[in-house]
């Protein structure tokens, strides 16, 4: 048990490693798009003089001052390729994986769970997943305190810029405004089609709305035009309960009106951003932290943990106000063999230190037993203050 | 992961050789560009067939470079595909938000507290700011003090701890701990070496309370000039002060009736190594349409190590049961255990 599963461990780590590749992805594309662009404008250009030259349309001095203004051109691409913010960007990518995975590297090469340096590794895990809440919850202040300032590996480890980009997405949203989102939707246009993604329509037909909802019904048509037109294959009965908006006072009382013109869509959109990115940048819908903590809480609770006589100082489960609270409705871990944990010393009770029952049905270690005999002389149960002496115990086989 | 790291390193590779290779095509083009100005200038009549073959030599280096930019992404999308077949699940399945729903408070509490249980003042305070929290200024004074010490014992100045020891040598005592006694005798094993003649004033002084413990320490005397070759050099060793260190904290938290690790840390921990099996079932449980969060027990064990069992459990051998209130455990008079309903159940059968 002490041995730990490398794999298993790193089942939590797929964010971890895919938030940077599917940003160097991006990236990769865009610089690539960019060059493409360029060097299509160039070579055309190129074409063209050639052509007309043979075909004698064309002076010298012009054509070479048309080859100047390329070099001209040519040397902003360069710098471009050297400076641009997508090439520094794909390096930072580049060094954030290698950064993580030969984080994840370190862990593959410690062998117990008992060590020093697995200590060290899970609380730098935990630092990450605890960022990552913060992050997500909006609490990005303490989330970049703890990102930079106690470890400086930290930073790597963590996706602060994505979040403050989502941030100001979400900002806008609360302010009713659509337009940074649909930005982000321009941006991400490709990869939200193959995700199949209703985000944009949604806010379209959010803006339709405002449009009627502040009487310019003129222009709320137009815009349906111009925008609206084109989801009508996917989302064509949605439109039409739009369009008939146009004939619903703001304070109508006829609910599916009522619903659309209700403000709480914004908050639908904001969670349906919100899901969006997190699928886009390979994050998961829910944060680490309560992913590991129902699973880390199930597997420790037992029937023990709520009860005050029973409590364990040393069991998170047994603290009322703050984890006990989070375990309350997750399931009880399963036990197929019994475990007794000596209330006198903690210990685990085993062959060498066997339990023994005293004559009132408690049962207490031998060797905690004995150090208590050899103390006091006598025996004491400390839940009834009995006293025995040390010939009245009987060992217990518990199998 | 050594198929990820080695697609990886080809990743890194390409990169710098993309980057590289881009300027100086472009550089390239920039010299092919100003070699036809310069024919042009010096042969006008040949115009045509200089940019001509400007045109060919430019189509080429333009191919060359976006063709090295495809290889890039095509070697991304190797890793890509590496990546993917090492994490294939979803691991969110294996977390209910319903079971978090309304008790955010609960969460950034036990958050704030772990920051402050580790020492993080400052970082604490921030977040209870932002998170808008109330927690009593009682607990992070307490563990300033405790840090306050603990970094003192680091220096290797006991005074603080001896004195904490003094003040709580009751509560210590009734705990079992032994802390007082072994900051008294580290300091004394500080004296041995720097100032002996005080060392014995000192046993002197302070040892009378913890007499069964000082045979050793007391013969330790006779080799106080050459210590560290001594049968007693054991005392010296520097783990003792790092156990030290450990037992503090432990003994300083037990008396604020908190445990010696942050629970969020051991939770969190925990849940690390437990999420590969509750994985599993929450798949299992999915294609049921059950939700393995909703169950009252799990439905197979999650390995835990030792030191992070807190409380007896019994499984029946018989039943293979956990044993509840209404089915407790019962010692047959051989002192075998079993729980109460397959007692009945046996009996039944031999009445």
């Amino acid at each position: 048990m002490n041995k730990l599963n490398h794999n298993g461990l790193l089942v939590l780590e797929q964010p971890f490693i895919k938030v940077p590749l599917e940003q160097l992805k991006k990236t990769a594309k865009v610089s690539h798009k960019e060059l493409d662009r360029e060097l299509a404008k160039a070579s055309l250009t190129v074409s063209e003089l050639a052509n007309r030259s043979n075909q004698e349309e064309i002076r010298v001095s012009d054509a070479n001052f048309a080859l100047e203004g390329m070099v001209g051109r040519l040397q902003s691409l360069k710098r471009k390729a050297i400076l641009n913010d997508a090439k520094v960007e794909e390096a930072m990518y580049v060094s954030r994986s290698k950064q993580r995975l030969s984080h994840l590297n370190e862990l593959t090469h410690i062998q117990s769970a008992n060590s020093e340096e697995y200590t060290i590794w899970s609380k730098v895990r935990l630092d990450r997943i605890l960022v990552d809440y913060m992050l997500r919850e909006g609490f990005s202040e303490t989330a970049s305190h703890l990102a930079n300032a106690e470890s400086i590996e930290v930073e790597a480890f963590v996706d602060v810029e994505l979040f403050s980009q989502a941030r100001r997405v979400e900002q806008a949203l609360q302010r009713f405004s659509c337009n940074e989102a649909l930005r982000w939707c321009n941006d991400n246009k490709s990869n939200l089609r193959k995700m199949q993604s209703t985000f944009e329509f949604n806010l379209r037909l959010q803006e339709f709305i405002e449009l009627i909802r502040a009487g310019k019904r003129g222009e709320a048509i137009i815009y349906a035009k111009k925008y609206l037109n084109s989801f009508q294959e996917l989302h064509l009965k949605e439109i039409q309960r739009a369009m008939t908006l146009l004939a619903f006072q703001p304070g109508t009382k006829c609910l599916p009106y009522k619903k659309l013109y209700d403000k709480s869509r914004w908050d639908t959109l904001i969670s349906q951003f919100r899901a969006d990115n997190f699928a886009l940048n390979s994050l998961t819908s829910q944060p680490l932290l309560t992913v590991t903590l129902q699973a880390g809480l199930s597997a420790l609770k037992t029937p023990m943990c709520c009860q005050p006589d029973n409590r364990n100082i040393n069991c998170p489960v047994c603290s009322p106000d703050t984890l006990g609270l989070l375990a309350q409705n997750l399931p009880l871990s399963h036990h197929v063999n019994s475990t007794i944990v000596c209330r006198l010393s903690g210990e685990i009770i085993d062959e060498d230190n066997p339990p023994m029952s005293l004559p009132n049905g408690y049962v207490y270690s031998l060797k905690a037993l004995q150090e208590m005999y050899n103390k006091n002389g006598q025996i004491k149960c400390p839940r009834t203050d009995e006293v025995f002496e040390f010939s009245h115990l009987k060992k217990v086989y518990i199998s | 992961m050594e198929l990820i790291s080695k697609e990886f390193s080809k990743v890194e590779k390409k990169q710098k050789e993309v980057a590289d290779s881009t300027v100086d095509n472009i550089e390239k083009m920039i010299n092919e560009i100003q070699e036809a100005q310069k024919r042009l200038e010096n042969d006008p009549e040949n115009a045509g067939v200089a940019l001509k073959e400007l045109e060919q030599k430019f189509k080429e280096l333009a191919a060359k470079s976006l063709e090295s930019h495809k290889e890039f992404q095509k070697v991304i999308a190797r890793y890509e595909k590496s990546v993917d077949k090492k994490w294939k699940n979803d691991i969110t399945i294996a977390s209910n938000p319903e079971v978090f729903a309304n008790k955010e408070k609960v969460l950034n509490t036990t958050v704030a507290l772990h920051f402050i249980r580790e020492g993080r003042f400052e970082l604490a305070n921030r977040f209870i700011r932002e998170a808008h929290l109330c927690i009593p200024d009682t607990i992070q004074t307490q563990f300033h003090e405790m840090y306050q010490i603990l970094g003192a014992i680091k220096l290797e100045d006991l005074e603080p701890a001896i004195e904490w020891a003094r003040l709580k040598s009751k509560e210590l005592e009734k705990r079992g701990s032994t802390l007082e006694f072994e900051l008294h005798r580290q300091r004394y094993v500080q004296l041995l070496i720097d100032r002996q003649e005080e060392a014995l004033t000192y046993a002197r002084r302070k040892f009378y309370l913890f007499r069964a413990h000082i045979q050793r320490l007391m013969c330790a005397l006779a080799f106080k000039t050459r210590l560290s070759t001594s049968p007693y050099k054991d005392l010296l060793s520097p783990d003792l002060w790092i156990e030290l260190q450990n037992k503090f904290m432990r003994d300083f938290c037990n008396l604020l009736g908190m445990s010696s690790e942050s629970p969020l840390y051991i939770s969190v921990t925990v849940g690390a190594t437990a999420l590969p099996t509750i994985l599993k079932m929450a798949t299992i449980m999915k294609e049921k349409k059950n939700e393995w969060s909703q169950q009252d027990e799990l439905p197979v064990e999650v390995p835990l190590p030792d030191y992070m069992r807190y409380h007896s459990i019994f499984a029946c051998p018989v039943s293979k049961e956990q044993s509840t209130e209404e089915n407790p455990p019962m010692m047959l008079p051989c002192g075998h255990v079993i729980c109460k309903e397959s007692l009945n159940k046996l009996s039944r059968g031999n009445r």
